[in-house]
């Protein structure tokens, strides 16, 4: 317990010194990342920021139109039917998915035989994630005669296809998310590496237990991966594209129950042809994400610790 | 360690590059030389790829100053790369339309002339027909293949239970007659069948429907041409069919579009395209498929028939010296039995009726019935049909909506009609 | 220790001598972890071992027969979905390495720099860049698509590699430099000071420190990279439009779209074998998943 506490940062032992500025050898370092923003990144930035007020079909110029945009989604039903599916998809997968891959990662850490074989098999589905071949896959466990059904059918239960009700496709897209928890699990992995073991050392000698440890040394360490884990699974649950796309052959049926938000951003751009509305649509988007991730920041200070303060 | 790793790295790094930039090289330039190249771009599965590059490579065996470039993805994919590609201006010479596109590409001034193009022969087809391919007096795009909604049942299943569907010039072939009839088979089959999939989203069948009724689907001004009436006329149709059990549910079809793969070992019928008996009798080879023109509403207008061709055209931007190239390969596409037989008739009977009738001396029994059939209803008169608006794109989506609704109940059927209807047209507005 | 959630109401011996005792003790818990272990991942994995079995059937059962025993077996799905598309898929797994591996070192060396930079280095535009990068993962790919593709078409690029793998030496995939940066943040700076303090410089530091410590983000970073890209279909699908150029998703996708019933168990079957690299160098990387900081930097 003492080398945790002398281990770990806390944010009043932060040391407040001033280095001099390092600007010349910090442009060195960022030239590969400034050529890409400014070549890759930037342009399309601004072009849709610019789009997002104007009219444009794709096929011909776009003409200005002010906030008309922004002023439509206040009364686009399909909007705040995005909305509300994409969100209740946030709150949902995103604590269920890292919490999986939390659980596993440090079950899978060390001291086990085969831990190569097990992380492996549990890192299999999310290779197959937003693979085509999802889609027969998940007809097959939870279409009509799918396996789901199968099972409950051995109990006396008869249930439609979950893909095509629209109260539970929502649920199926969920589980295809939580289903594929191995990514953050690596990373958590990964992070898990990086604890300097001899703080559980140091914790054993002082007589911490399993559970002593893995709060006070385990989950204080892996903060910034949690944080970083939480952050961008927070972002990509926001995102979520493929698994819609393929599940529901691009239409967010049934109903629109998976209609997810960027679907409906992919369909006003590339099948109605109305990139300007799409643009504004992505730019409410990325702003709400922004607000989200601002609030992560924010809270991050209460409960994220790095080992460079 | 770390070093020589990174040295690794450095010399992996380099290698690559250079490997990239090697093969890029050799891939661009490999036969360039002398030779003109003209992309080609379609949507479809793996084995139209196949069976198209076979085709092509032929057609540069004859052509050795060609060279064709296949552009072949997905349906879906084809047309996220077309919208991409546009604004660049980089589209692919000669390139397939999706049928909702026709009219948007051409407001937008995507196809290039076709009657000043030297190396295209039109001789096979006459001026009433010619006239038929033309988009508001212009003839840009090449159709080049026919297909028209059918009743297509499987004649096994039939003969098994003892049932004999009408022929299509039969008084009795109508739209109640049909109804009963389903709903017989689904009744006393022993193998526990249905009568027929759930095919109120086929969009064929839906259009034959309304101009049975004196409507159209699109009319000449570009708006959709149909009443909230034969809408929910056709949605009850189905779903009078689904209630007394001989068609399936979107449950057990998977969706508005039914897999036909997942159901066709389970249905007596399926509502479609004259097409589709191609691909779709390959799939369960011991059954023999028949199809028949779409039954009947009594007093139905004359002319109430018409057919649906895919159509092929040439980029607006092609260089000017690719032009008499692109037009030999359009040529060859739209004019060459060769070329038919190995890239097959998935897509429909050929336009040129040259073509289709040498193809009848190599079709497969499927292939025949589509094509005797197709045959026939080109004999028919038909009032002229017109394209779909701008704007029409998601039209079929907007529909397959108001089929999920009605069927999860959560609209009546007035009502979903009545929505699909005001969304279609706001979406057309919209694009103006 | 290992233990860490199963056996959490007893505090672990404080002496680790009795190592026998203690492996009697803990046999019986190291054998229903096991069995825990693998009667979860049986029901995480069931779906593709249906996949695998289905993918040895004959076309018409795929869909068919839901069990797992096959009613018939045949290689057929394999043999024929490899050369199904003119070309056989040596071609596509071909570019789709290619293109894999160059993503790898593009974003291994672009994006470690630009972290480095971001998380030690104090400059003046640095919160700027950082909320810049972090922003340019928020914005949805499918507004960015067509001004990026006018871009590379108006410098002649389309139907090459380069739009795929350019932006990957110029750090474009902020997501790793933020995961990046939240490893080099882990490490204590002190290393950094001490290093300094014996007159090394940025990049002496940069390449001697930093990097051997942040392995685990590194093979992290190769592990994501290979994934996504590996199954990236979009950019792929816009960017190469020549068949010889095709990687394996675009491949598979024209798979799906099969005119009859043999094309699930031929797209089943590519479909794994597709998935086949990117489970090896997964098992390969994670083996490298190695203690940094403790086993080289405080020695």
């Amino acid at each position: 317990m003492a080398t945790t506490v002398e281990k770990t940062p806390q944010p009043e032992t932060r040391q407040r010194y001033r280095p001099e500025r390092q600007d010349g050898v910090a442009h060195v370092f960022m030239t590969p990342w400034l050529l890409g923003f400014v070549l890759i990144t930037a342009l399309p930035l601004f072009a849709s920021l610019y789009l997002a007020f104007t009219d444009y079909d794709i096929l011909s110029p776009p003409e200005f139109i002010g906030f008309e945009n922004f002023t439509r989604m206040v009364d686009d039903d399909r909007f705040w039917s995005a909305i509300s599916v994409t969100l209740r998809y946030v709150v949902f997968s995103v604590p269920l998915q890292l919490g999986f891959a939390l659980l596993l990662a440090v079950l899978l850490d060390r001291g086990l035989s085969g831990l190569a074989f097990y992380r492996g098999g549990y890192y299999l589905p999310s290779l197959l994630g937003t693979s085509v071949a999802v889609a027969v896959l998940w007809r097959q466990l939870f279409g009509h005669d799918g396996l789901v059904n199968l099972a409950l059918g051995q109990f006396g239960i008869e249930m439609d296809s979950w893909l095509q009700n629209p109260d539970t496709a929502l649920s199926t897209l969920i589980i295809l998310n939580v289903w594929t928890f191995g990514s953050p699990m690596v990373i958590f992995l990964a992070g898990l590496r990086q604890i300097p073991y001899d703080l559980y050392e140091a914790a054993r000698v002082d007589g911490a237990g399993l559970l002593r440890q893995f709060f006070n040394i385990t989950i204080p360490l892996l903060t910034p991966i949690i944080f970083f884990n939480l952050i961008l699974q927070t972002i990509g649950a926001f995102q979520t594209f493929n698994q819609a796309y393929i599940i529901s052959g691009g239409t967010g049926g049934p109903v629109d129950s998976t209609l997810f938000y960027t679907l409906y951003i992919y369909r006003q751009a590339f099948l109605s042809y109305d990139m300007g509305y799409a643009s504004a649509l992505a730019w409410v988007l990325m702003l709400a994400i922004a607000l989200v991730t601002a609030i992560h920041f924010l809270l991050s200070r209460y409960w994220v610790f790095y080992g460079d303060d | 360690m770390y070093r020589t790793s990174r040295r690794g790295l450095i010399k992996s790094t380099a290698a690559l590059t250079l490997g990239a930039a090697a093969l890029n090289r050799s891939v661009s330039h490999s036969s360039a030389q002398e030779k003109t190249t003209i992309r080609y771009g379609w949507w479809g599965g793996a084995e139209r790829q196949a069976n198209y590059t076979r085709a092509l490579e032929a057609f540069e065996a004859q052509n050795p100053d060609i060279d064709v470039e296949p552009e072949p993805a997905e349906y879906a994919a084809f047309q996220e790369r077309m919208t991409t590609q546009i604004p660049a201006g980089n589209v692919a010479e000669l390139f397939w339309i999706a049928s909702p596109q026709v009219l948007t590409y051409a407001a937008n001034d995507l196809y290039r002339p076709l009657d000043t193009v030297p190396t295209l022969d039109l001789s096979d087809y006459d001026a009433a027909l010619l006239d038929s391919f033309r988009l508001s007096g212009n003839l840009n795009t090449m159709p080049f293949a026919i297909f028209a909604p059918v009743f297509r049942f499987n004649e096994t299943f039939a003969t098994e239970a003892g049932l004999t569907v009408p022929d299509a010039s039969s008084p009795d072939w109508t739209w109640d007659a049909l109804a009963q009839l389903l709903i017989d088979y689904s009744a006393n089959n022993p193998s526990g069948r249905r009568g027929t999939a759930y095919n109120a989203h086929a969009d064929l069948p839906f259009e034959a429907w309304l101009r049975q009724r004196g409507e159209q689907l699109w009319t000449e001004e570009g708006t959709a041409g149909f009443t909230v009436d034969s809408v929910a006329a056709w949605f009850d149709w189905w779903e009078n069919l689904r209630r007394a059990g001989a068609a399936l549910s979107l449950s057990e079809q998977d969706g508005p579009s039914a897999d036909w793969q997942l159901i066709g070992d389970t249905v007596l019928a399926n509502m479609g395209n004259s097409n589709h008996i191609v691909d779709d009798s390959r799939s369960f080879p011991d059954y023999t498929f028949r199809q028949r023109a779409m039954p009947l509403m009594p007093g139905a207008p004359e002319g109430h028939k018409y057919l649906y061709t895919p159509r092929i055209a040439m980029y607006q931007g092609i260089e000017e010296n690719k032009v008499e190239a692109a037009a030999r390969l359009m040529n060859y596409n739209v004019n060459n039995t060769e070329f038919v037989r190995t890239t097959g008739m998935s897509l429909g009977a050929p336009v040129n009726p040259r073509v289709r009738q040498e193809m009848l001396a190599f079709a497969s029994p499927a292939e025949t019935e589509m094509l005797t059939f197709v045959e026939a209803e080109t004999a028919a008169t038909r009032n002229p049909r017109f394209e779909a608006p701008p704007g029409s794109n998601t039209w079929r989506d907007v529909m397959a909506l108001a089929i999920e609704e009605i069927a999860n109940e959560q609209s009546t059927v007035m009502e979903a009609a009545q929505r699909m209807i005001d969304d279609i047209n706001a979406e057309i507005e919209r694009a103006r | 220790m290992t233990d860490t959630l199963v056996q959490d109401t007893q505090p672990a011996p404080a002496t680790t001598s009795s190592t026998t005792f203690e492996w009697q003790r803990k046999r019986p818990r190291t054998l229903l972890k096991h069995a825990v272990l693998s009667l979860f991942l049986l029901v995480m994995v069931y779906p593709l071992i249906w996949m695998v079995v289905s993918s040895f059937k004959p076309g018409y059962l795929v869909l068919t027969e839901p069990g797992l025993i096959p009613s018939a077996l045949t290689f057929d799905n394999y043999t024929e979905g490899w050369t199904a598309l003119n070309r056989p898929f040596t071609r596509f797994f071909f570019n789709s390495t290619l293109i894999s591996a160059g993503s790898i070192i593009g974003n291994l060396f672009s994006c470690s720099l630009a972290a480095y930079a971001l998380a030690r280095l104090n400059f003046r535009a640095r919160k700027f860049y950082f909320a810049v990068t972090l922003a340019s993962v928020m914005l949805p790919f499918h507004v960015l698509v067509i001004p990026q593709y006018v871009f590379f078409n108006e410098v002649g690029l389309v139907n090459t590699f380069y739009p795929l793998l350019l932006p990957k030496f110029l750090a474009t995939d902020a997501f790793f430099i933020f995961l990046m940066v939240q490893f080099v943040r882990t490490i204590p700076r002190d290393l950094d000071r001490a290093a300094m303090v014996d007159g090394a410089n940025f990049f002496r530091i940069f390449w001697d420190i930093i990097l051997p410590l942040m392995r685990p983000a590194l093979v992290t970073t190769t592990i994501f990279t290979f994934i996504w890209t590996w199954n990236d279909f979009f950019v792929p699908l816009i960017y190469l439009t020549s068949t010889d150029l095709y990687t394996v998703p675009l491949a598979l996708n024209l798979l799906v779209d099969s005119e009859s019933q043999t094309g699930v168990g031929r797209l089943f079957a590519m479909s794994l074998l597709s998935l086949v690299p990117i489970l090896v160098v997964f098992l390969v990387a994670q083996r490298y998943l190695i203690r940094g900081i403790a086993t080289t930097g405080l020695k």
